[in-house]
């Protein structure tokens, strides 16, 4: 890995939404950082705010509802938060892309997959309609689309979901960006696709030397992507370490659970735990830890105040925010 | 459209209505306002100034005075007075034919939901049929070959509502025809009819009022517009249609005539609209759920 | 492209067959004896029957309902009982009125309505929003008449801008065109009200899609994304829309046509009515079927030229 400066840090990120009249964090006090060739993998379940984050990061939060409150992204050292709309858009597909989760409502339906493609080079490097369908082409040799001179001029009902993604991956590659957002990009496929197409976004990201932010609801789809991973729960992240040493040493409660609940062929069905109770709404966050409601170590001082991403002594890259296991110095001052 | 939930529960409905009029001011200006029109035309007799049919010779034609408000037609009769009575006809004619079209609709709509098959796609593509023929149409040509009657109106203005109705009922039917809990049911006796009533209702009943109140809009414009060319309940009846024809053939002498009518039908239609189409906003789940 | 177009055409024939039959029960087995209505109740036993010998109705009604499928196809819709003259011919005299009318509301009410949909859309909540939301349904309440009289005291009768009876002369284009103009305002704008009306709807959905994200995330500037990556798909609904206020439109254009004395379809079949013409009313519905089958055809093969999707079903 590379020691020079990353390519994002995000810095106490706050996103909020307008819901019942208020505004509510949907993702609270997050920090990370990604290098280049380097891929985390945000975890966590639906509505723990890790597509916000990447949203967040794109420019793309609804402005009706929702807005970024504070907090800095830092992108090749330029601040994102309060750019304006004109530079933003030319960062995006450029050199930010993202993908999206579902390949099926996520390309239009009414125009060619060659034109969405090639659409990304027309406006960001100012290619004619013949150059960027010349790219385009090469892009889906890329992404590994059968005998894609004949459907280049397809619609995307006529491509299977695999094969969609596939065009979503090379939508979002065209431009060669530095930063790849893929959020949930394989939760819709089949089993089988889903390894094709992981597989096909690490070597890609290899090839390209590209960061990528690899979000997922699913810990076993993280073990052969990620080389970092952070772990969400209620807008805030709640452990962060290398994708060994976390499946190695779980140390969250809520990771271990979630660690526990991943489907395995080796193990019978019955040892399958779900984690009681709901992920907390955004306009009704419990006091304390957040998680502290459905955990079942749950102590006094948890429901009393919120604990802080803390450093484990050893090694130093693996942050944990709980007051059982990972003890803040500042607890015992309290 | 696919995406239909089932809900279950009459308690349901009543909440999902009770939200759909909070959320939007538009339905509540339109039920006032059609409410006040349906109780001034159940009035009629007791606050009508004049008799609808009095003729008196001496006043034709003229403008709104303060013995007639809105004026007197080409016979000398009271406009306000022959408004507030064509008002009962005009709510009378559309109620009824729209309410059989309910009926019939969805029972229609249930059966080729519930029967299914071959049984389904033929009824349903009569409805589409019958659905395109545009409704104007389709009054001319009952009554043109029926008759002008006020029976014969209602059944022309129902015989177009019934195709809308049908496919409301319809779909909720095939859902709820899927649902292991049906087995359920009948295996504990209870019948086919009740099943349906029970499981199927609450599902459409907004949809029903939605749907309901912008027909009795389109059923009022018709009969209103068949009683223009001619072919609605006969003179000297006061209707609204009948009045603006009056109105028309004496529009270089009298505007007053034709307006207050055509106020009248305008202001009916637009607040059943208003009722309607707020109803619609606030339930449909594709424009409530958006930022 | 063209599979679709001949599968459309081929498709078509069941629904005119459909709709023929419609007319068919409504003109014969509905009202018990036309010759009766013709002649009225004090007709002699002996001119009722050659009343439903010169109709044909004397015949058993399977053999009635084939003739009337093959006549209504061939164009042999019999002779006017009061001119005498072939309703086709009648027919056809008129037609170029109606057309002039409906053809140009649609365009209008397309030009007016689908720039004040979308509109409308990207402004939600916005006063023109709201303006245009009041405005459409109010234009979509009034019935064709009264907003044609409303016209017409106005602009023909107060203002005198317009002539009060609007047949122009088809071989001269200035007074074709004044003559048009009121009554296809009328028609134009209540068609507008119904287009402005799903074109916002059918936007605002389409703006909130996810493919809509999609682009956005490429970084296509927003002119492109709402025209080129929302417009076509919001125009679907707008298509099926246009398709069936085109029935509506000829509803409308019956009353427009009688408020402002313009000669039409919609005149033609009013005066049969009124003289009792049964051939010539039996003729105009199957000029309205017609009119009905074509509305639907152009319909589909409009979503054929817009989605792509559907020419693969």
């Amino acid at each position: 890995m590379t020691a020079d400066a990353p390519i994002i840090a995000i810095e106490n990120l706050v996103t909020e939404f307008r819901t019942g009249g208020g505004w509510h964090p949907a993702v609270r006090d997050v920090s990370f950082a990604v290098q280049r060739n380097e891929t985390l993998a945000i975890v966590g379940e639906s509505g723990c705010g890790k597509s916000v984050t990447a949203l967040s990061i794109m420019g793309l939060v609804p402005p009706a509802n929702g807005r970024v409150a504070s907090g800095h992204i830092r992108f090749a050292g330029r601040d994102l938060v309060g750019l304006d709309e004109e530079e933003m858009r030319k960062l995006r597909g450029d050199r930010i892309s993202m993908i999206f989760q579902e390949p099926m409502t996520s390309l239009n339906p009414v125009l060619t997959v060659g034109f969405q493609i090639a659409e990304a080079l027309h406006y960001h490097r100012d290619m004619g309609r013949r150059e960027a369908d010349a790219s385009a082409l090469e892009l889906f040799d890329q992404v590994k689309i059968p005998s894609a001179r004949q459907r280049f001029a397809d619609y995307p009902h006529q491509f299977s979901g695999g094969m969609r993604q596939r065009v979503m991956i090379a939508m979002a590659l065209a431009c060669r960006p530095e930063l790849l957002l893929a959020d949930e990009p394989t939760t819709a496929l089949d089993v089988t696709i889903q390894a094709q197409v992981l597989s096909l976004l690490a070597e890609l990201k290899a090839a390209y030397g590209m960061a990528m932010i690899f979000i997922t609801h699913n810990l076993g789809v993280v073990a052969s992507i990620a080389d970092r991973v952070a772990v969400m729960y209620a807008g805030e992240i709640v452990e962060t370490a290398p994708v060994n040493e976390l499946f190695a040493r779980p140390t969250h409660p809520y990771t271990e659970l979630l660690l526990r609940s991943i489907p395995r062929v080796d193990r019978d069905t019955v040892g399958l735990s779900a984690i009681a109770g709901q992920v907390p709404s955004i306009g009704a966050m419990p006091s304390g830890c957040r998680f502290a409601p459905r955990c079942p170590l749950r102590e006094e001082i948890c429901t009393r105040r919120d604990p802080l991403l803390v450093k484990l002594s050893d090694p130093g890259d693996h942050q944990v925010r709980c007051w059982l296991r990972a003890p803040s110095s500042e607890a015992g001052h309290g | 459209m696919s995406t239909l939930a089932l809900r279950h529960g009459s308690s349901y409905a009543l909440q999902q209505l009770a939200r759909a009029f909070n959320a939007n001011a538009t339905s509540w200006i339109g039920l006032v306002t059609f409410l006040a029109i349906v109780a001034l035309a159940l009035l009629a007799p007791l606050i009508s100034p004049y008799d609808p049919l009095d003729q008196d010779i001496l006043v034709r034609l003229e403008g709104p005075s303060a013995a007639h408000w809105f004026g007197t037609d080409s016979y000398g009769r009271d406009i306000l007075s022959r408004l507030l009575w064509g008002a009962r006809l005009s709510l009378v004619i559309s109620t009824v034919s729209i309410l059989t079209a309910m009926l019939i609709g969805g029972i229609i709509g249930i059966l080729a939901g519930y029967i299914g098959g071959r049984f389904d796609m033929i009824v349903m593509q009569a409805m589409d049929v019958l659905l395109s023929f545009p409704s104007l149409i389709m009054g001319l040509m009952v009554v043109a070959m029926l008759g002008a009657s006020m029976g014969n109106l209602m059944i022309a203005i129902a015989l177009t509502a019934i195709a809308p109705f049908a496919r409301i009922a319809r779909a909720p039917t095939i859902l709820v025809k899927e649902r292991d809990y049906i087995e359920a049911c009948r295996a504990l006796g209870y019948s086919d009819l009740r099943i349906m009533a029970v499981h199927i209702l609450p599902n459409i009943i907004a949809e029903i009022l939605v749907m309901g109140s912008l027909w009795l809009a389109t059923a009022i414009r018709i009969e209103a517009s068949l009683s223009f060319i001619g072919l609605g309940v006969r003179p000297p009846t006061a209707t609204w249609g009948g009045m603006i024809r009056e109105g028309f053939e004496n529009i270089l002498d009298s505007a007053s005539l034709s307006v207050f009518p055509s106020l009248a039908i305008l202001l009916v239609v637009f607040s059943l609209n208003m009722l309607g189409d707020g109803l619609r906003d606030a339930i449909d789940p594709k424009l409530r759920g958006g930022e | 492209m063209l599979g679709y177009i001949l599968k459309r055409l081929l498709l078509a024939i069941p629904t005119l067959l459909a709709v023929l039959t419609i007319v068919f029960v409504l003109a014969r087995v509905l009202p018990g004896d036309p010759a009766q209505t013709i002649l009225g109740d004090q007709a002699s036993q002996e001119a009722l029957e050659n009343m439903r010998h010169r109709l044909g109705v004397d015949k058993p009604i399977g053999a009635q309902y084939v003739d009337f499928l093959l006549n209504a196809v061939r164009g042999e819709w019999g002779n006017s009982l009061v001119t005498g003259k072939p309703v086709v011919e009648e027919v056809r005299n008129v037609l170029p009125y109606t057309i002039d009318l409906t053809v140009t509301s649609i365009v209008l009410g397309a030009v007016i309505g689908v720039p004040l949909g979308v509109w409308s859309a990207l402004r939600r909540n916005s006063w023109v929003d709201y303006l245009a939301r009041i405005g459409s349904l109010l234009g979509l309440s009034f019935p064709a008449f009264v907003s044609a009289i409303l016209l017409l005291l106005a602009f023909a009768i107060q203002l005198r801008w317009f002539p009060v009876i609007s047949a122009g002369r088809l071989d001269d284009p200035l007074d074709r065109l004044r003559s048009l103009a009121l009554p296809a305002v009328n028609l134009g704008i209540i068609m507008a009200a119904y287009v402005t009306r799903v074109t916002r709807s059918s936007m605002l959905e389409v703006l909130g899609e996810d493919y809509i994200r999609t682009a956005r995330a490429k970084g296509v500037p927003t002119r492109a994304v709402i025209w080129r990556h929302a417009f076509r798909n919001g125009l679907i609904p707008v298509v099926t829309v246009v398709g069936l206020y085109l029935g509506i439109l000829i509803g409308n254009s019956v009353l427009t046509e009688i408020v402002f004395n313009r000669p039409g379809l919609g005149k033609l079949i009013v005066s049969a009515l009124n003289q009792r013409d049964y051939t010539v009313l039996q003729g105009m519905m199957v000029v309205y079927a017609f009119a009905i089958v074509l509305v639907n055809l152009l319909t589909d093969l409009t979503y054929g030229f817009i989605d792509p999707r559907v020419k693969r079903q």
